[in-house]
């Protein structure tokens, strides 16, 4: 029988710990315990059969760490299949007469990922898949994948053991006593995204007893609607003379076990620290039981690297700000990869309320997968809030679905048959919830009954590629009302009719209604209300609109959603008026009271890093003076004062990067002041920034940006960890004549040299300036550097005088 | 006594971690000691980043416990790598106690969203961070010297790769011998960096009748 079948009518039993038993037998700390496959194969038999002989019915490989990292091709192949024969051994000399089974085990390579590591998502699915093909040929009958400590690491095994098998995979992480995964998942999220891509049962195991591990399982049992398995650790270790005891025994452990599985665990075992009779005890005390039947929990979840987010009777608010369309300062956003400009949006979004980001960087001009890729990923590494992938570019979809951390949302399927088969396959496959527009290739239905009947049509289609209409969400097209009377009535009955009849939840871009209206925010509002009111689930919406937001919290106090009006009350305050700006002024001209001494308001507050201020100051200068006017006699001066402070020691570099960071908020304003004009400022000129390839830190390098923005110049920053040809692509794409290179670590300094030397012969004309922790002026010269700057000062006074040289020399000639 | 184990060790901000040296994050965020007042905007951005960190940390200790041989005046033990310097540091000891120590993820991603959003901010975290995991440090080995004093040892200073002519390679080997991507979630990159990058790793000695002064 196959192991699904079996599992359908019975509680399956694992294996308990193997390092443990392995390092009584002789394993030396730091030794490779797959080597032994080979090396002590009886060993590996004994072991194997011990819990076949106590009643396991799957017994996984001793290939726990057997990754194409460790071990070469050769080797690896050589390992695994070894291992997959010693089970085999065990399993036909065991004296058990249970059903048997071999799983290949598959664990964490130990490298995190990008951001945080440096091993690309890619890169990891490459070399889970080696270990998947060495194994899934030779006869193994399921795949596990345990001990994973983070989630997007377990995406990439998952992935892996799906594409380069047809086998079943259980899935198991690894959770802290905070419940959560090492890099921050909680479990509820990680049923989310495992569901998602076809896991066939999910769980926990090791880093913690039984006990400690309660509310994890609890979690899963809620939300999984896959079998749910469970493989602790024997209590925690403490050492007695040289000997490593764990403190849960087997009586303790396997009644424990019997009330996880009299609650629903269907599939038990052991970890570090248990042993055969952990397992026999479990076996005995619960093959009585009959096994809970696994039930589908019907949950709309999606989810981000570190939580859940359900959709249920609170709407959810997805922020639709990340989208180019009719935003001009966006668009130029995305046409200078300028990536901190889309993350502030998103991060404003977030601080506003939003549960939910929309991503969309559409432009004809752009290679849309490729940023989408990026912004995606950039996202992701500081904003923890499930994304929504806004894309009719299929590639770009499953670019960004294929990489991203979590389950995510998709944006859209319709009812065109064309697309249906584009996106479904793609949902099928990573998973995702998928907003369905109800429309066909006849356009959008003016009566709500026909946008019912495509709705039912995209259910239908759905459900052959297994797609559940619990991950169907459903947008019933809001449409402008001041060119049909009738727009909003017709949407918000079909919006009534699919989530009260067909069960299903529902969407909308709010804000399309009120296209050509004035004060457009406040009928828009108005609309959501009684969308809400109609069964929205969740609204694609602005997050800023203090109307929107008004709507949101007297919706859910008025709808029995929000107790005692808790989030009203502590929320509404916000919204209730709208004087940012005059707070911000009003401190600011106390700041002036106080200090008299040198210069305007506005250098004062530049000079004392009040963001707020320099802005509200620089708007009104604006009123009556030049901005370019402003720049030279306010900004520049007040950033010297804060230089020349720096340079003499009588200020330090947070102050450096507040005075930097205000005057950036004052030069914010006279970029919107001037994008009328079309003069624009006088750029000091190009400088290529980057930190060099193998360096993941930039905080010194992001410094020197933001001064040398401040000083005017055009800064093209690559980011980290950038190879010598990415550094030599755009400097001669600008042709910049300043290229600034950051390394922390003397290991990456020959990357340093590789890119200076691949400089010299792509770009002879630019002046390469070297900076960072471990550099030295001995060191700069050695690898041919043309300065090697000590500060962010240094950076600007060298880069400026050079451009004072290239001036004379013009004008010499 | 040498142990195959390794252990971990959770703390939480009531055990010795309450104090936050306030100075010191300065200190690491470009502000020489001795500086007179700090600036009063410096200040209250450290004030609110003290805030918006509150309860992101997550002190995590895996430690083993080894014996120590000599010879030849160099100290043998698990840890293979050859220094001069760590054997200068752990002389007279017969164990020694190689630790991981971090205070999680969380940081790093604060640090991540404002590096480019304000950098200004980002420093004060990066100070703040290497702030907790030095007292993390301190609040480790001040147990680990309470523990082995009733065994009538005492502890010499820590030493970490990197340290003198300890190269940093020798975290490789850290990393072998306390498996610590799965004890306590530090991984190792290419560049030998940590993730999380608040962690440090370090051996110190353990015998009779030694002391601090040999630092």
């Amino acid at each position: 029988m196959k192991i699904l079948d079996y599992l359908k009518e019975h509680t399956v039993y694992l294996d308990g710990g193997t390092g443990t038993l392995l390092q009584k037998r002789g394993l030396k700390p730091g030794e490779l315990p797959e080597r032994w496959n080979i090396t002590h194969p009886d060993v590996i038999v004994d072991i194997h059969r011990s819990y076949y002989d106590a009643g396991s019915n799957i017994v996984c490989t001793n290939t726990f760490g057997a990754n194409s990292l460790k071990f070469d091709d050769h080797e690896l192949d050589t390992l695994i299949g070894a291992a997959i024969e010693n089970a085999d051994k065990a399993r036909g000399s065991s004296t058990g007469k249970q059903e048997k089974y071999i799983a290949l085990d598959i664990s964490s390579v130990g490298k995190l990922l990008k951001p945080y590591g440096d091993l690309d998502f890619e890169d990891a699915v490459s070399i889970y898949a080696k270990t998947v093909r060495a194994g899934a040929s030779k006869g193994v009958d399921l795949i596990y994948i345990e001990t994973m400590s983070d989630s997007y690491d377990t995406k990439a095994a998952l992935l892996a053991a799906k594409e380069n098998s047809d086998l079943p995979v259980f899935v198991s992480n690894a959770y802290g006593e905070d419940g959560k995964l090492m890099t921050g998942a909680s479990p509820a999220a990680m049923v989310a995204m495992l569901e998602g891509m076809g896991a066939d049962a999910i769980g926990a195991n090791c880093s913690l007893g039984p006990a400690q591990l309660r509310g994890v399982v609890e979690e899963y049992l809620e939300y999984a609607s896959v079998p749910v398995l469970l493989k602790p650790n024997a209590g925690l270790p403490r050492s007695e003379q040289g000997q490593t005891v764990y403190d849960v025994f087997p009586d303790e452990f396997s009644d424990l076990l019997r009330e996880y599985v009299l609650s629903g665990v269907r599939i038990a075992g052991g970890c570090c620290g248990t042993t055969p009779d952990y397992i026999r005890e479990t076996v005995k005390k619960t093959s009585d039981i009959r096994p809970k039947e696994i039930t589908a929990k019907n949950r709309t979840v999606i989810s981000s690297y570190t939580h859940a987010v359900e959709f249920g009777d609170s709407p959810i608010l997805i922020g639709e700000r990340i989208n180019p369309t009719g935003k001009k300062r966006f668009k130029e956003a995305l046409r200078n990869d300028d990536i901190d400009y889309i993350l502030g949006e998103g991060i404003t979004q977030q601080e506003k309320g939003a549960h939910v980001l929309d991503v969309n960087v559409g432009l004809p001009e752009i290679d849309e997968p490729k940023m989408l890729k990026k912004v995606m990923f950039e996202l992701q590494s500081v904003i923890d809030l499930p994304l929504q992938i806004d894309t009719t570019d299929i590639t770009a979809m499953e670019t960004a679905l294929r990489r991203y951390n979590g389950k995510a949302m998709i944006n859209s399927v319709n009812g065109k048959e064309e697309v249906m088969r584009k996106i479904f396959p793609l949902v099928r496959k990573y998973g995702g919830l998928v907003v369905c527009l109800t429309l066909d290739e006849d356009g959008i239905p003016a009566q709500a009954e026909r946008r019912v009947e495509i709705a039912k049509k995209i259910i239908k289609t759905a459900e052959e590629y297994g797609i559940d209409k619990k991950d169907l969400i459903f947008d019933t097209l809001a449409m402008t009302v001041s060119a049909d009377p009738n727009a909003a009535l017709a949407t918000l009955k079909s919006l009534n009719i699919i989530k009260k009849q067909l069960k299903c939840h529902t969407s909308l871009g709010v804000s399309n209604i009120s296209f050509g209206l004035p004060d457009r925010e406040i009928i828009t509002a108005a609309f959501f209300t009684l969308a809400m009111e109609n069964g929205l689930s969740a609204a694609i919406m602005n997050p800023n609109s203090a109307e929107m937001m008004k709507s949101y919290y007297s919706f859910r106090a008025l709808h029995g959603i929000d107790n005692n009006c808790t989030d009203y009350i502590e929320n509404i305050g916000r919204y209730a008026s709208v004087a940012v700006c005059a707070a911000g002024s009003s401190e600011a001209s106390e700041t002036a009271a106080q200090d008299k001494e040198t210069g305007s308001d506005l250098q004062r507050a530049i000079v004392k890093g009040l963001k707020e201020q320099a802005a509200a100051l620089t708007i009104e200068m604006l009123k009556s003076e030049d901005p370019l006017e402003i720049v030279t006699t306010q900004i520049i001066p007040a950033l010297d004062i804060v230089g020349i402070g720096f340079e003499k020691k009588t200020m330090y570099l947070p102050q450096l990067l507040m005075s930097a960071e205000a005057s950036q908020c004052a030069f914010d304003q006279i970029k919107l002041k001037m994008t009328d004009s079309p003069t624009g400022a006088v750029s000091r000129g190009k400088f290529v920034i980057a930190t060099v390839h193998g360096d993941i830190h930039d905080i010194g390098k992001n410094i020197v940006k933001l001064i040398l923005e401040n000083y005017g110049f055009d800064v093209y920053d690559l980011g980290k960890d950038v190879p010598a040809e990415g550094v030599v692509e755009v400097t001669v794409r600008e042709h910049a004549p300043f290229v600034g290179l950051s390394a922390l670590m003397t290991t990456t300094v020959p990357a340093m040299e590789e890119t200076i030397k691949l400089l010299r012969t792509q770009a002879p004309w630019a002046k390469v300036i070297v900076g960072g922790a471990v550099l030295t002026q001995e060191y700069a010269d050695s690898i041919g550097a043309d300065y090697y700057a000590g500060d962010a000062m240094a950076t600007v006074r060298y880069a400026m005088q050079q451009q004072e040289n290239f001036e004379k020399k013009k004008s010499n000639i | 006594m040498e142990d195959n184990t390794v252990f971990v060790r959770e703390y939480n901000e009531t055990e010795g971690l309450s104090y936050i040296n306030e100075s010191e994050i300065l200190r690491y965020a470009g502000c020489p000691a001795g500086t007179d007042e700090p600036d009063e905007a410096v200040y209250k951005l450290l004030k609110e980043v003290i805030e918006e960190l509150k309860g992101s940390f997550s002190y995590r200790v895996c430690y083993r416990r080894m014996n120590v041989t000599w010879e030849g005046g160099m100290p043998r033990f698990l840890l293979k790598a050859e220094s001069s310097d760590l054997a200068r540091c752990l002389r007279g000891s017969s164990e020694a106690i190689l630790f991981a120590a971090t205070i999680g993820l969380k940081i790093d991603r604060y640090i991540n969203k404002y590096r480019r959003l304000s950098p200004s901010r980002a420093l004060l975290m990066q100070g703040y961070g290497a702030e907790r995991v030095e007292a993390l440090c301190r609040v480790f080995c001040d147990d680990i010297k309470r523990q082995v004093s009733s065994e009538g040892l005492s502890c010499t200073a820590r030493f970490s790769p990197g340290y003198g002519d300890l190269p940093l390679e020798s975290q490789k080997e850290v990393f072998a011998l306390l498996d610590c991507s799965r004890r306590i979630g530090i991984s190792l990159n290419e560049s030998l960096l940590m993730t999380p990058s608040k962690s440090v790793t370090a051996v110190f000695g353990l015998g009779k009748g030694i002391g601090h002064e040999n630092t």
